[in-house]
């Protein structure tokens, strides 16, 4: 699946990416499957933003964004809902698990929407990223760090083409990143998938194929 | 859908949120409506079945007057002035509130009544006929074919009220019941000179509807053409309208232009089913009121739920599920409570049919103990305007989100 930029611009940047040279802002881009990218953003540059745009939660922008040859703009809520369980997955910045639910049922209540990862592969997820113990722990008693790590998991539990990640790791020790990193690209990899990082600062976590600066 | 694991996670994330109680309160509301439409409209079609059925005994809903032309100083010297001409008959049919018209037939040949005894005594008679379906009430017996020596009549029940009440007392003669009076035989002499036929004639029933002595249709048309003069049209020189409001003032304007009068006694009565009219409808209009304000209460509870649940709802859009899947779950879950409240309404309406058909039976009228289609109908009609509500509901709050 192709993704392919023209000209965006959100509303609430537009005095802003006028006054700078930016990657993504105003261009014209083309990514093709399969591609890693990491996207480079300063603070205030709109990283999250950029994300909830490619993610179609939000519509507030000028330009045109296409996965394959349909357009973002004019996609339904019930298109949305197909490309998001079928194309495109997501880890946000902000985890937005369900907080009164526990860890396991927060990764159930996606498992059973697509079907596609057994609960016995999901539950060795779970105990590879070191969430065992805290299977049954609602998602509002858990520290950011673990939440990061379940919402990680929600991520791959559905087929994709493309992985969108706004600062993934933000909570997690080295230990744990790697770990995180070793199951991200083992799903990827069985899926073919491209992914595309946002972060604040330069990293090595993926090998990038595309560096753009926001 | 199947999957019960993630239905009882969906239920804790969007229902988890809601108070059992208002549940209640906005289903009790939704029931109370729906009932009382129900009831109201159990209520318009039991009167309308009493009133206009055709099961009834006597139909209550219905005035039978007879109409005859005025007969003034002008037209008093040419009988013919006063008969129905075939296009003032139409007319009458088209006649506001008119809902049929009798053509009441009257003999054209001599009857000579004869009765021995002790009441013996001996008359020139009158027999008129109307169609049978005028008849308040059909007796039996009620029919005659040429070749039966038996005839059928019914009197006037005015008349053993004379008899009773003002002629037997002051000639020192016994009173009479129905039974003894359908007893007795007359015997009628039909034509004249040589030309004369007997008939024993019975009288079979009593009606308040007609002031005469009635015969069956079939033998008033076999004298006429047997013994009237020969050549004489038969013609209608009083009519018997059946219908639905005489107290209607478009109906009496109608029969004052054409210079009609009637028996203008029961028009009093026609008062009261007006009443009965105003306060159905209005208990219907009540009925819709109520059912509006339930069904709001019941969608502005669900709404209420939806938007408690805004945040679950949010995020299981954001991680894929589609708003059709969410309706559909609420749907489910909604839906069988409003048609379960529409059941309930449905066995309320039945038991309130069946006491009432029970407690009029006593009063000597006839009700089915089963709501009628308007009834079923109507329950058809509110509950899918409710589910179509109720569905739409559902789904526009989900896709504002």
């Amino acid at each position: 699946m192709q993704l392919t930029l023209q000209g965006i611009i959100p509303v609430p940047l537009r005095e802003k990416v006028n006054n700078y040279q930016s990657g993504i802002w105003k261009s014209n881009l083309t990514l093709n499957k399969g591609e890693f990218v990491f996207i480079q953003a300063p603070s205030g540059t709109g990283k999250t933003t950029l994300i909830h745009i490619l993610y179609g939660l939000r519509k507030d922008y000028q330009g045109d964004i296409k996965w394959n040859e349909s357009s973002l703009v004019t996609a339904g809520n019930e298109v949305l809902a197909n490309l998001r369980t079928t194309n495109i997955s997501v880890i946000f910045q902000d985890m937005r698990l369900f907080p009164e639910l526990t860890a396991w049922e927060n990764i159930d209540i996606k498992r059973r929407l697509t079907n596609t990862i057994s609960e016995n592969q999901a539950l060795e997820w779970l105990d590879r990223l070191g969430l065992k113990d805290k299977k049954n722990a609602t998602a509002n008693t858990m520290s950011y760090g673990e939440q990061q790590r379940v919402a990680i998991i929600r991520s791959l539990l559905q087929p994709f083409d493309w992985l969108l990640m706004d600062e993934p790791f933000s909570h997690l020790d080295h230990v744990n990143i790697a770990k995180a990193i070793a199951l991200i690209s083992e799903v990827v990899k069985q899926n073919g998938a491209g992914l595309i990082l946002a972060d604040l600062d330069e990293n090595n976590y993926f090998p990038y194929t595309k560096t753009l600066m926001l | 859908m199947s999957d019960q694991t993630q239905k009882s996670m969906l239920k804790k994330l969007l229902l988890g949120t809601q108070h059992s109680s208002r549940l209640w309160a906005a289903l009790a509301a939704l029931c109370i409506g729906t009932t009382l439409l129900l009831l109201s409209v159990m209520i318009w079609w039991n009167f309308s079945e009493l009133l206009y059925g055709s099961n009834q005994k006597d139909s209550l809903g219905s005035t039978y007057m007879i109409v005859g032309k005025r007969v003034t100083e002008q037209n008093m010297g040419t009988p013919s002035a006063t008969l129905f001409s075939q296009k003032e008959i139409d007319s009458l049919k088209t006649a506001p509130e008119v809902m049929d018209v009798g053509l009441i037939t009257s003999n054209r040949f001599p009857i000579y009544a004869t009765l021995g005894g002790r009441l013996a005594f001996a008359t020139d008679m009158v027999l008129e006929s109307v169609p049978d379906n005028f008849l308040d009430k059909m007796p039996p017996e009620w029919k005659w074919t040429p070749g039966t020596r038996d005839l059928p009549i019914i009197v006037s029940s005015q008349f053993l009220d004379i008899y009773n009440y003002v002629f037997a007392p002051s000639q020192n003669l016994p009173q009479l019941s129905e039974t003894s009076v359908k007893n007795i035989a007359l015997t009628f002499k039909v034509g004249k000179d040589d030309k004369t036929e007997i008939f024993i004639a019975h009288v079979v029933g009593f009606s308040d509807r007609i002031g005469s002595v009635l015969a069956p249709q079939s033998f008033i048309d076999y004298g006429n053409q047997k013994f009237g003069k020969p050549g004489e049209t038969t013609t209608t020189s009083q009519v018997l309208l059946k219908t639905k409001d005489p107290s209607d003032t478009r109906f009496g304007k109608y029969l004052k232009s054409h210079d009609y009068t009637t028996n203008s006694q029961n028009l009093r009565w026609s008062k009261i089913r007006a009443i009965v009219e105003v306060v159905t409808s209005a208990t219907g209009i009540l009925a819709l009121l109520l059912m509006g304000i339930g069904t709001l209460v019941f969608i502005l509870f669900i709404e209420l739920t939806i938007a408690r649940a805004q945040h679950a709802l949010t995020l299981l859009l954001q991680i894929g599920y589609s708003p059709r899947y969410i309706s559909k779950f609420m749907a489910g879950k909604f839906l069988p409570m409003v048609l379960g409240t529409v059941v309930a309404s449905m066995i309320l309406t039945i038991i309130a049919q069946v006491v009432t058909s029970s407690l009029v039976q006593s009063q000597g009228l006839v009700l089915p103990a089963i709501p009628g289609w308007p009834v079923w109908a109507a329950l058809v009609v509110s509950s899918s305007i409710l589910v179509v509500l109720v569905s739409k509901s559902i789904s526009g709050a989900i896709s504002k989100r």
